[in-house]
């Protein structure tokens, strides 16, 4: 049988490195919010000519928009299929201004432009919402895990556990998404939090599989060491968690493949989410919990030699 | 067994009245409409404004104004044809708010007039001196010190004539609260005498035209308008049919007005102010009208009509909204159809993967498995279509993820079935053991999803523009409720069908790896 919570020091590290980079990325590039979080404008054109996008920044610096962010949109083939301005908030007259002042320059649209329009007072109140959510739905998994596995020993340990491997995951999905932020100026917007909250859910789903055979087999009494139960029940469970995860995976990868569009963030996250999820709820929960049965929080140096010993015990 | 033939034929049924509901796709069964579809598939409007009481409302009257707006509002927009449209109140930074999502609509001015426009219709008449002249603006001007002419009315002074700048009032006399008379602008703001003087022409002083006990006629006595074309004159107009309140209310006004000097005189006129904006200023023939009936005349395009009679008669908002929507969102209907045909085709190949990665792993109950996915995916967009869930991208998006999540259950359960026929079970018995000793981490780990699917609902409720979000959080949950019954239930049952036969014997066809392994 494969010695997985014995190697627990390599999967801790390499964990760590990974979240390491994430903050740096974090750190670094910071998150690009959407407007939907930080307000503002924005108006989706699409001219009949082809137009170019630095004249197109040019043109808006002269009507007066000196920040606005352009974004071209691409077709499926790749070729320039409008593109979607950023501003600040503007009042009516001054969205016509701006429409006006366009096409005067680089003539009519080929179809009616669209408009995003939101106001501080809307994105501060999403903002607030958002947070919510994320710390409801982390207190509210962390109690009913506690709740679920009430009948072992300290319950609360697999409830912690299976949170840490969950903000393990959203740190992933954040740092990854920082980095494609300063790269490719995606942005963090509503369908980024649903996504997270996605995750959120499916990351403690694996780890409730391995915690609910690690309650099994204890109540078997399959050894007397904790380590070489929760051992057992990881490879015993290997197979299973990461095929649940894999036709997950297959279906989100057909939708970043095929949909995209206003939903491409959303499900980006839940790729990073879900291979990230997969490993920290096989790699990071279980062994955070033999960790923290073992009492060895300070002598984390001294690991290698101890859990050595462990092992061939089992 | 038999039993089990019973259930059997229960999900046949099922599967046969699920089909029946979701095909054909976009059009209605059993009396019900075809799947709906969210702003972002369908195109559409969304706006959001701020209520803006004044200072000191209560609470109890700030949401019966709010009950009252959303109802004028539904009544205009219902007179409009919009279909399926949703209005309702929103809180933003504890604001009191209105949002009104017209799918299919995607003119997005017209959308703001129909929501924004006050539509707050008053009745005036012209102000006369002690000698019961007409005043003037210019004969406030000549005053050295500003005071009401006619002292027993104390509301505002608006002055405003129809042939000039559209019957936008060149300014209006108030009186604030410490009794000081200043002039101000339609918007409110402060206006310099100076420049009121450079006016040309006399624009008359309208004060509310009050009936007997001092009530004002306003449009809340209409009972109903409709805009016609007058055959005669080549006009439009907008007949107007009075409540009984507002018939005896409209005959006091109009006989003070008819004895209030000779035909054609400045003061023989009724002013019709919508926003305080003359609209017109008919002569007043009668002093009595017969059958509580009138009519507004005045420079109307068909269209501006029929706009003004559905607000005259929807009635006004019972408090301004804001000037600038707090959100607005505009969605072309041409991409919508693209997105739906791209979420479909993810969702087949998707779950054509997921088919052939559970037979090619599974075999036989991987084959089963994905027999229940099929029933899985028919029953959840029945569901859809029922319930009514109105589809956005994003719910889209949360039922292919749940055609991925809802075989977890079953390879949850044929794992568990190898390792009992690995400690020498025979079929019958793993099938039945694999199914109840996995359902205590089925039931937990699907617990968590549901709990996030209920916050995300509450997100998506308690923001603007939460529509896909609450899309996501209701497809998923439903998908993922469905999917513990189709996992266990169907797949059981069809399963312990194929125990009983020859194909049952043959153990390596359930457990490809361990069967080997063992024989």
């Amino acid at each position: 049988m494969f010695d997985i919570v014995g190697k627990r020091v390599w999967f801790f590290c390499l964990s760590g490195l990974v979240i390491l980079a994430c903050v740096i990325f974090l750190l670094v590039f910071g998150l690009k919010l959407g407007i939907e979080f930080s307000s503002g404008l924005e108006v989706r054109v699409n001219f009949e000519e082809d137009v170019d996008s630095g004249q197109l920044v040019e043109t808006l610096a002269n009507l007066g928009y000196e920040g606005a962010i352009v974004q071209t949109i691409l077709t499926e083939e790749g070729a320039e299929d409008g593109f979607l301005i950023r501003t600040q908030e503007l009042s009516e007259e001054e969205q016509q201004h701006l429409l006006d002042g366009l096409v005067s320059t680089f003539g009519s649209l080929k179809e009616e432009p669209e408009f995003r329009l939101v106001s501080s007072e809307v994105s501060t109140g999403t903002a607030r919402v958002a947070g919510i959510a994320v710390a409801v739905a982390t207190v509210g998994i962390l109690l009913y895990i506690t709740w679920a596995f009430r009948r072992m020993p300290s319950p609360f340990r697999y409830g912690t556990c299976a949170i840490v491997a969950l903000v393990h995951d959203v740190v992933v999905v954040l740092g990854i998404f920082s980095l494609l932020g300063g790269i490719m100026n995606w942005e963090v917007n509503l369908m980024f939090i649903t996504g997270i909250l996605a995750v959120i859910g499916y990351s403690v789903n694996n780890t409730v599989v391995v915690f609910d055979r690690v309650r099994e087999n204890l109540r078997q009494g399959i050894s007397a060491d904790f380590e070489v139960v929760v051992n057992t029940s990881l490879v015993e469970t290997l197979g299973r968690s990461l095929n649940t995860s894999l036709t997950t995976l297959v279906v989100v990868i057909a939708l970043v493949l095929f949909v995209g569009a206003s939903i491409q963030n959303f499900a980006i996250v839940l790729l990073i989410g879900v291979i990230s999820g997969t490993y920290s709820s096989l790699f990071v929960a279980p062994l955070l919990l033999v960790v923290w049965e073992k009492g060895g929080w300070f002598s984390f140096i001294r690991w290698p030699s101890l859990t050595t010993g462990g092992a061939r015990r089992g | 067994m038999r039993r089990n033939t019973w259930i059997f034929i229960s999900i046949i049924i099922v599967f046969i009245l699920a089909v029946l509901v979701v095909f054909p796709f976009d059009e209605g069964i059993l009396g019900k409409k075809g799947t709906q579809l969210g702003l972002d598939l369908a195109g559409g409007v969304s706006l959001v404004y701020k209520a803006e009481f004044p200072e000191g409302t209560t609470a109890e009257e700030r949401a019966q104004g709010i009950d009252r707006a959303l109802e004028v509002i539904r009544t205009r927009i219902d007179r409009y044809g919009v279909t399926e449209p949703t209005i309702q109140k929103v809180e933003i930074g504890g604001e009191e708010c209105i949002s009104v999502k017209l799918p299919g609509f995607t003119d997005i001015e017209e959308a703001k007039k129909l929501v924004k426009q006050t539509g707050f219709l008053e009745f005036r008449m012209v102000e006369l001196d002690d000698e019961g002249n007409p005043v003037y603006l210019s004969s406030y001007l000549e005053l050295e010190e500003p005071a009401f002419f006619d002292e027993n009315e104390s509301g505002t002074r608006i002055f405003a004539e129809e042939g000039y700048n559209q019957g936008i009032p060149a300014a209006i006399l108030v009186k604030d609260e410490e009794g000081n008379l200043s002039y101000v602008d339609i918007d409110g703001a402060p206006v310099d005498v100076e420049e009121l003087k450079q006016i040309p022409g006399k624009l008359r002083s309208w004060i509310p035209a009050r009936g007997e006990d001092g009530t004002v006629l306003t449009g809340a006595f209409l009972s109903e308008a409709n805009a016609n074309l007058n055959q005669s004159s080549g006009q439009m107009t907008i007949g107007i049919v009075w409540t009984e309140e507002g018939g005896n209310l409209f005959n006091e006004v109009a006989a003070k007005i008819y004895y209030s000097g000779p035909y054609d005189s400045p003061q023989r006129c009724l002013g019709i102010f919508l926003d305080k904006e003359l609209l017109s200023a008919p002569q007043i023939l009668y002093p009595e009208y017969a059958e509580g009936r009138g009519e507004i005349t005045g420079n109307f395009t068909a269209q501006e009509a029929i706009r003004l009679a559905n607000l005259l008669e929807s009635g006004s908002l019972p408090m301004p909204l804001s000037d600038e929507p707090l959100y607005e969102d505009l969605v072309s209907a041409a991409r919508g159809n693209i997105s739906v045909d791209m979420g479909l085709k993810a969702g087949l190949i998707g779950a054509i993967l997921v088919v052939l990665f559970m037979i090619v792993y599974y075999r036989i109950p991987g084959l089963l498995a994905s027999l229940a996915l099929v029933f899985y995916g028919v029953v959840v967009l029945a569901l859809f279509k029922l319930i009514p869930v109105t589809l956005t991208l994003a719910g889209i998006g949360g039922f292919v993820l749940s055609l991925g999540m809802a075989v977890d259950a079953n390879v949850l359960i044929f794992e568990r079935m190898k390792e009992e026929i690995r400690t020498g079970r025979t079929l019958g018995a793993a099938v039945e053991a694999g199914f109840s000793r996995a359902w205590t981490a089925i039931r937990d780990s699907n617990v968590t999803t549901f709990i996030v699917c209920i916050i995300l609902y509450w997100v998506g409720a308690s923001i603007v523009a939460g529509e896909p979000v609450m899309g996501f959080a209701l497809t998923l949950f439903i998908g993922v409720a469905v999917s513990m019954f189709t996992a266990i239930v169907v797949t059981r049952t069809l399963l312990r069908m194929f125990v009983g036969t020859r194909l049952g014997r043959r153990t390596e066809l359930f457990t490809p790896y361990s069967g080997r392994k063992n024989v």
